[in-house]
């Protein structure tokens, strides 16, 4: 019996690869050209586009403000969604697969549903404004639309879902007779969670993390709808540089640079992680 | 698992847990929840909440009886099925454009995806990680970028050769296609590593073809991780905005652009109808998964 698997591979190989790199080259030797207005763009390469970016604090500001409501969207899916993804990978009734079920929903729906629910939720006059006022805890309306906070609340909703179902995959690896052992040599509750589950389930959470925050580096819909035209992130304003400017070469910059930063961003926290490891400041 | 080995296994960690009751002198070892098991509860149900109030207050404020531009509020004050018969034909048409595409795309990932799951486990290849981290590069470019690198693309393949894919239902696909593979690939690849291969020599042994054995031994083996990352890539391409909204053109979008423009222009309230159909149609295709493999069988086999 002897398949050759290789060989296999090959044709999916070429395709994914090819696709990459060409659509990858394309944007990115655009990215060198200047915009002559109309999408019509200049003969000769400069770094015209990256001088403008890396000089204009506007587009600076708006790095950063990515970055940020990224990674405090990937943080506080991480906090709420751990919980429940142990809760349902630990659990032994039925109720775990009702409880799965309201996150793979969830995870369907498309953002801009939710997006939807969150503006009618958060409204001068929705739930949550009649409840706050009600009690007294605030004079004017709270609200989450064209703010910060309700950027990173619409990438958490969606994210949470993708990440319930990635931490869960990570918990099941994890035998539950480890739990067991640490308990029976008479670890608390929490020695156990820091010295057994957490430095277990490390790798998968932060492969698991970093998609998050990559899921939200790439997410245009959140802050499109929720930062209502006064918060800017990258994505936003790529689109808007396509759509509304035609300005395809300063557009393939700014994604250029979104994408080095992502890519930066997850080498990084993966060298981190593993200097850590290796210090045993992690695993003692 | 067998449900006589799990209750043996219960019954020996029950125990155990009863021998360090014994030796600590206290309260029993409630199991891994550091608040408590109450405190636990509470927190998840806290999280629930916070995940789906946006598609409850959606479904019920699809009820919405008024006007247009009377505010839509939840619950709604006078309950009317009015805008369920007022859903335009266009986000209809939005609606089945999107489940064939993603229905096409889990299809593709497939194809495409499990031959390279194979490869990337059993072949004898050198440089086995850089293979499988291309494999997985498309995870880790932003959803925009490779939006507006695929419309670029187009324009470029259509300047060059005259066809031109931006706003065709191939530019689409390939581009959903691009990032609904790598899920397959990751699912595949991780029931793979744990695929037992002497099941596979037996059927050698015992007269199967490479064919037979791969169609009866190894893809019943891998089924699960294959509807794994199909339900993901159909997921990703259904729900997807920032692609899309670069490869559609007008009169021929998805159904989250549709209502992303809906959104960003003259806000109808029908959009809560449908959108609340999409929901409940969620639900069914879960049901359906649900009756076919088995939810946590599905999701066990993880996404890496």
């Amino acid at each position: 019996m002897k398949t050759r698997w290789e060989y296999v591979l090959l044709p999916s190989f070429l395709i994914v690869g090819l696709l990459i790199v060409a659509s990858q080259y394309v944007f990115l030797k655009g990215s060198f050209f200047k915009d002559l207005g109309l999408g019509r763009i200049s003969d000769t390469a400069s770094m015209v586009n990256y001088l403008r970016f890396f000089t204009d604090s506007f587009y600076l500001h708006t790095l950063w403000i990515t970055v940020k409501t990224s990674g405090l969207a990937a943080l506080f899916t991480l906090t709420l969604g751990f919980p429940v993804a142990y809760l349902i990978a630990r659990m032994q009734s039925k109720w775990s697969m009702i409880l799965l079920a309201g996150i793979v929903v969830a995870t369907f729906v498309t953002i801009v549903i939710k997006v939807f629910g969150l503006i009618i939720i958060f409204s001068a006059d929705g739930l949550v404004n009649q409840a706050l006022m009600g009690l007294g805890i605030v004079d004017t309306p709270y609200t989450i639309i064209g703010n910060q906070t309700g950027v990173v609340v619409g990438l958490m909703h969606f994210t949470l879902g993708f990440g319930v179902l990635l931490l869960y995959s990570v918990i099941q690896t994890i035998p539950r007779s480890l739990e067991d052992a640490a308990q029976i040599h008479g670890a608390s509750r929490w020695r156990m969670h820091l010295r057994v589950l957490f430095p277990l389930s490390l790798p998968g959470v932060t492969v698991g993390v970093l998609m998050i925050f990559n899921m939200c580096m790439g997410a245009f819909t959140s802050a499109a709808l929720l930062g209502g035209g006064r918060v800017f992130t990258l994505p936003v304003l790529i689109q808007r540089t396509v759509m509304m400017e035609i300005k395809y070469s300063m557009a393939g910059t700014l994604a250029a640079v979104l994408l080095v930063t992502v890519l930066l961003i997850n080498l990084l926290s993966i060298y981190l992680i593993r200097r850590l490891r290796s210090a045993r400041l992690v695993i003692a | 698992m067998s449900s006589s080995a799990q209750l043996s296994r219960d019954a020996s960690s029950d125990s155990l847990s009863r021998i360090a009751q014994r030796r600590r002198k206290g309260p029993p070892p409630k199991r891994g929840y550091p608040w408590g098991k109450l405190g636990h509860y509470i927190y998840c149900a806290l999280s629930y909440i916070f995940l789906l109030s946006p598609m409850i207050v959606v479904i019920g404020a699809s009820f919405h009886g008024g006007e247009y531009y009377t505010a839509i509020k939840f619950p709604p004050d006078d309950p009317s099925l009015q805008w369920y018969t007022k859903i335009p034909t266009a986000q209809f048409k939005a609606l089945a454009l999107s489940f064939g595409l993603a229905t096409l795309a889990a299809l593709g990932a497939c194809i495409i995806g499990i031959p390279a799951a194979l490869g990337i486990v059993r072949g004898k290849l050198p440089g086995r990680s850089v293979i499988s981290s291309v494999f997985r590069a498309p995870l880790q470019i932003p959803a925009i970028v490779t939006g507006i690198a695929f419309l670029q693309l187009y324009y470029l393949f259509g300047d060059a050769t005259g066809l031109y894919f931006q706003g065709t239902f191939i530019g689409l696909y390939i581009g959903h296609l691009f990032v609904a593979t790598p899920y397959v690939v990751g699912t595949v690849t991780a029931i793979l590593q744990r695929f037992d291969v002497r099941l596979e020599e037996a059927a050698f042994s015992l007269g199967a073809n490479r064919w037979r054995t791969f169609r009866r031994v190894t893809l019943p083996v891998i089924m699960p991780g294959v509807y794994a990352g199909a339900l993901y890539s159909f997921m990703v391409s259904f729900a997807d905005v920032p692609i899309s909204i670069f490869l559609t053109a007008p009169g021929f979008v998805t159904y989250p652009v549709e209502l992303f423009y809906g959104m960003e222009n003259d806000f109808d309230p029908s959009i809560l109808a449908s959108s609340s159909l999409v929901i409940f149609f969620c639900l069914l295709v879960l049901l359906g998964m649900q009756k076919l493999v088995g939810l946590d069988n599905l999701l066990r086999s993880g996404s890496r």
